[in-house]
């Protein structure tokens, strides 16, 4: 069931994407802006979804890696959401780190693209899909967070990552 | 529970309502539906979009400083809830919300004058130029006040033939 709804939700992506294709050429053709201008104004009107198996995400603690893939979703999800942990696999390292390239790791999604709903009704989003690498027990491989850091985290037992954020959404 | 402000379009949000955008140095956008929030990913400045209260303010159409809007001001302290101070609270609103009103209106119709007479005269001298487009031509021959006076010219036969072709 969750399977076929991924794939009706990939599927409205396409159809979405398409459509917002054909209106992003119109509006560019009426509209005298310039071609980044009108690029930009086709890639805002991307339908964000959920964090999957070859999804890029970007590392914002100080544990070394710069960037990293999901390869699954924990908890037998089938896709990943915010605030949930997934396994993912070490893309881009800094040279001096405690993680090396190609290494499998657990990470907890700490930003996600896709809104999230809250339990007031109301709905959050961030601008990219971050993640902060962490051990199998739930403790950060890193000392500091970068960037903003969402409540959810608080109901989901990473209090130790809301510790080190900085800033708290 | 507390009423935001869109930060688009300047309207109360109300709880349940809207989507926060939260960017990555941490500032919270605010949207009361999906339509400022479209506006603002297209990067579109407010304060040249004609409906948002920030162009309006801007340019004068709404009024921008006022007593009532003290009131409005954002506290982040909590207060230990009273209930004669709530009752004092709801009262004191409607009283604020009614005096605001007014104000607004008054600001409007200060805006607004001298609109009245500006339009009249604008008519007048349409009337003027353009009254062959509301009168026919057989009206204006036969109402001497409408055109200019003809000279007449003593041609028998022309002026035979004239009253033909109006007929």
């Amino acid at each position: 069931m969750a399977a076929s709804l991924a794939s009706k939700w990939s599927r409205v992506i396409l159809v979405g994407r398409s459509l917002l294709g054909g209106l992003g050429n119109n509006l560019s053709g009426l509209s005298s802006t310039s071609h980044e201008m009108a690029s930009g104004n086709f890639l805002s009107q991307q339908q964000r979804t959920f964090i999957q198996m070859r999804t890029v995400l970007k590392v914002v603690d100080n544990s070394g890696a710069k960037t990293v893939m999901c390869i699954q979703p924990l908890k037998g999800r089938k896709v990943a959401r915010l605030g949930d942990t997934i396994v993912a696999s070490v893309k881009e390292a800094m040279p001096t780190g405690k993680v090396k390239k190609g290494q499998v790791v657990h990470a907890v999604v700490v930003r996600a693209a896709m809104q999230h709903g809250r339990f007031d009704g109301s709905e959050v989003r961030f601008d990219d899909n971050a993640v902060v690498l962490v051990n199998k027990a739930g403790e950060p491989t890193g000392t500091r967070v970068f960037g903003p850091v969402p409540h959810e985290l608080r109901r989901k037992k990473h209090v130790s990552i809301l510790t080190l954020a900085e800033h708290l959404a | 529970m507390r009423l935001e402000k869109c930060w688009f379009c300047s309207s109360t949000v109300y709880p349940g309502h809207g989507i926060q955008f939260v960017r990555n140095d941490a500032k919270i956008f605010r949207f009361c539906r999906s339509k400022c929030h479209k506006n603002f990913k297209m990067k579109r400045n407010p304060r040249k979009v004609k409906w948002t209260k920030a162009y309006r303010r801007l340019h004068g159409k709404d009024m921008t400083q006022d007593s009532t809007f003290e009131f409005e001001r954002k506290r982040n302290r909590p207060e230990r809830y009273d209930r004669n101070l709530a009752e004092n609270t709801l009262k004191a609103i409607k009283k604020i919300d009614k005096i605001r009103v007014a104000r607004e209106e008054r600001h409007h119709k200060l805006r607004m004058k001298g609109k009245k007479a500006k339009e009249q005269k604008e008519a007048a001298i349409e009337l003027e130029q353009g009254i062959h487009l509301v009168k026919a031509p057989s009206v204006l021959a036969q109402d001497q006040s409408l055109t200019l006076p003809k000279i007449k010219v003593k041609v028998q036969a022309q002026a035979e033939e004239n009253q033909a072709m109006e007929e």
